[in-house]
């Protein structure tokens, strides 16, 4: 290939990448925020989500192994009161987040949290 | 297209070197304008390194010998499949298909997260553009694959004889796919620490990634072992070689945290131990890549111009002062508050699991460093070699092994004494019965048939567990849904595919263990000089040489080819064929083996020597159940394909927290 030529293409390249990557600093954008401020409430309500999921499938698997004798009749009553316990808690502790939220106050929720 | 290949490397390197700074400062400034900017960053580097690894790729085709790494690596009558494949015979070229990887998977992580608006991906894309960076500036300046030879040659110098194999367009591959692959891992664990995203958010983002990595690494070590067995022509098929152990330890690393990563999903726990496995697994890919191009260590894998090791020392203590740094920064949101319901339990099993694991990842790492910090302090250059490891390895590997069949009987949370009895009583029974009728068949006479023979009862003790396991889940299945007992176990395993994948993966890891055991304990092999109608006899098998003839299959390979009849029961069942390859400007000829592969055993046949009067030196090997390694590898595939296979209830549970999340913190809420 022609040395020019290949300068040519090079500088084509050059141009071409810096007018894709300055766009967007030089142009006209929308005034939005790429990343939601984390909200600590947000990501515990995420976290009690996920933890919800996760005790109820533990409560499933209890099951699995009681029906295939890896577990006594005794710890199975005994590890589904506490999982239920576990349950309950994450599940008021969820509801009172949404209820704060719907009210628009942070305290109570977080005060439940924090407990 | 050389001077393109060699200008892409450069604006690679701006551009990645832009991307990880703009992406930093649009997540801290919260820039719209950087994001979108940054966010062009991972299509341009990747379409620069893949302009500059086409043109490698064009000039080892149009044998472009103006170029050193061309001429090194590759010759006007190497076959289009090895041309091929030459782009990472050497230093210079495995470093950018590296880089081409890299930059891969940082576009795939790109495609995969660029609409989810999380704080931590920003992050991630700068750690994984960073370390592209790294890989980037050695390209760039130090061992740059398109250098200029003033006066080109007319041929080159020709890949080395011994990469000349179908392995080598199979097994690098493989390995820098599982090596490179847990780079994601690592950059969304860091991207965790920064940001302080901590619960099991990036375990989930980063699942797929870390199996699908871990097994493109057992894979590679695998073929790594096939390739061994079948080209090095010494009958076996692991040495504990510096450069296989820099493989097998972040394997051993990866698999300790696919481990230990269940319970911090399950009981929000080990977080400070996850975070540091996955972190460690990045510092082992590294600490590999540095055994391989820093010349330390002698090894047949190393590079041959391995000269790169003051770097990757540089950089390894840099990702191990960062890591640190960042978990002991963090340490305080990284505590538990759960803990552990009782130390009979699944939990606590993989607790034990992962500490046998990184006791085999220490006494390997400790194997491999240790002659050059006995060289760097006596001056005294110590080898490790087989013994070392199989001492340290074998009764940690047993007891491993034993965990394997524990593990599933062992209820999660807490298990009783009497149930243990219970659900152990079976495979125990089956694991004895299987143990007596092999104590007549095999011989017990020393350390290694005796540490075999436990092995083959703990292989029988895990399988029954295992089986036992499918046996009863899908006998419940079947009652509870009212199923024939095949669509069951269907819909056992598609419902469970985590846990049943995993232990198909088990099954694969057992097939492994019996192999391996079996031919490392009760191979046998000969040596004998032979002229023709002679008589070579190992264990059933009489092997009897026919002739020896010359072919020149290439201009430039001579191939001296021994013919030998294989004889069972007075019955001709084989003809071995082993070889001898002469490469015009090589030295030294390479063997090229023959092997008759069976499910019972392997029968090798090398050609050691041979003489103008058409005699020859023919060694034989019996290697019992190699081929159970090979069959363990495709049965792990299928197992992990089951594990990685999407699930659709997750999806639906992922989809249904979002929902809930957004109805609870919309903006019109607020």
């Amino acid at each position: 290939m022609n040395i020019s030529f290949i300068h040519f293409i090079e500088l084509l390249l050059i141009v071409g990448i810096i007018v894709v990557v300055g766009i967007p600093l030089f142009g006209k954008l929308p005034r939005t925020r790429p990343f939601a401020e984390v909200d600590p409430l947000e990501e515990a309500f995420k976290h009690l989500l996920v933890r919800k999921e996760e005790v109820l499938l533990a409560i499933k698997e209890l099951e699995i192994d009681l029906k295939t004798d890896k577990v006594s009749n005794e710890d199975y009553e005994s590890l589904r009161q506490k999982l239920e316990g576990e349950a309950i808690i994450i599940l008021e502790q969820i509801d009172a987040l949404e209820k704060d939220k719907r009210k628009g106050g942070k305290s109570s929720a977080k005060n439940l949290l924090l407990a | 297209m050389n001077d393109i290949g060699e200008f892409t490397l450069m604006v690679a390197l701006a551009t990645s070197l832009y991307g990880a700074v703009a992406y930093v400062m649009s997540a801290r400034g919260n820039r719209i304008d950087l994001y979108l900017s940054a966010d062009k960053i991972p299509l341009i580097t990747w379409a620069c390194v893949m302009i500059s690894s086409i043109a490698l790729w064009k000039a080892l085709f149009a044998n472009d010998f103006s170029l050193q790494y061309v001429y090194a690596y590759s010759n006007i009558e190497l076959d289009y499949f090895y041309k091929f494949s030459s782009f990472w015979g050497g230093q210079k070229g495995s470093l950018l298909f590296w880089t081409l990887l890299l930059s891969t998977y940082t576009l795939v992580v790109h495609f995969q997260n660029r609409k989810k608006s999380l704080i931590v991906v920003p992050y991630a894309m700068a750690i994984m553009l960073g370390i592209t960076v790294f890989f980037l500036v050695l390209l760039n300046f130090s061992t740059n694959p398109f250098e200029r030879i003033p006066l080109p040659p007319e041929d080159g110098r020709g890949l080395n004889p011994m990469l000349q194999n179908y392995w080598m367009v199979i097994h690098p591959p493989t390995l820098y796919l599982g090596y490179v692959g847990f780079t994601v891992p690592f950059a969304f664990a860091m991207a965790g620490l920064i940001t302080k995203n901590l619960d099991d958010g990036w375990i989930r983002l980063t699942r797929k990634w870390t199996i699908v990595s871990w097994f493109f690494l057992c894979m590679g070590n695998l073929f790594g072992a096939s390739w061994a067995y079948v080209e090095l022509g010494w009958g076996g098929y692991w040495a504990w070689d510096p450069v296989e152990n820099a493989a097998f330890m972040p394997l051993i690393v990866s698999t300790a945290y696919l481990h230990s990563v269940m319970i911090q999903e399950k009981k929000d726990m080990m977080k400070v131990w996850n975070m540091s496995l996955v972190l460690l697994t990045f510092v082992m890919t590294i600490f590999g890549t540095f055994i391989t191009r820093s010349g330390l260590i002698q090894s047949v894998h190393t590079f041959d111009e391995a000269t790169l090791g003051y770097y990757f020392l540089g950089f390894l203590f840099f990702i191990i002062a960062v890591c640190s740094v960042m978990i002991v920064w963090r340490l305080p949101l990284l505590k538990s508050k759960n803990e552990l319901d009782s130390f009979l339990s699944r939990e606590a099993s993989f607790l034990f699991n992962n500490l046998l694991l990184l006791g085999i990842g220490f006494a390997t790492f400790w194997g491999t460093i240790f002659p050059i910090i006995s060289e760097a302090v006596r001056g005294v250059k110590i080898t490790v070699g087989p013994p070392f490891y199989n001492q340290v390895n074998v009764p940690i590997g047993l007891a491993l092994l034993a965990l394997i069949g524990i593990g599933p009987v062992i209820a999660w949370r807490r298990a009783t004494w009497s149930n243990l009895k219970k659900n152990f009583q079976k495979p125990v029974a089956v694991a004895l019965f299987g143990g007596a009728a092999l104590y007549p068949v095999l011989p017990l006479s020393n350390r290694s048939e005796i540490y075999t023979y436990i092995a083959f009862i703990l292989c029988i003790f895990v399988m029954s567990t295992i089986l036992l396991e499918f046996f009863k889940g899908t006998i419940a299945r079947r009652d509870s849904h009212e199923a024939t007992t095949v669509a069951a176990l269907g819909s056992l395993i598609w419902h469970n595919k985590r846990r049943y994948g995993g232990y198909i993966v088990h099954i694969g890891v057992v097939m492994i263990y019996a192999g391996i055991a079996a031919s490392q304990s009760y191979g046998t092999h000969i040596e004998k000089r032979v002229k023709t109608g002679d008589t070579i006899e190992i264990n059933d098998y009489m092997l009897r040489y026919e002739k020896l003839a010359a072919v020149q299959a290439t201009s430039v390979k001579t191939r001296i080819i021994a013919q030998l009849a294989v004889e069972k029961d007075g019955r001709r069942i084989w003809t071995a064929r082993p070889e001898k390859e002469f490469y015009k400007g090589q030295k030294q000829p390479v063997s090229e083996v023959d092997v008759r592969s069976t499910l019972a055993s392997d029968l090798y046949v090398i050609l050691a020597d041979f003489s103008e009067d058409d005699s020859a030196t023919i060694k034989v090997y019996y290697n019992p159940m190699v081929s159970w390694l090979w069959m363990g590898g495709w049965v792990i595939a299928l197992g992990t394909i089951v594990c990685a296979w999407p699930d659709r209830l997750e999806q639906r549970r992922r989809l249904e927290r979002l929902k809930r999340q957004e109805i609870v913190f919309s903006p019109a809420q607020e």
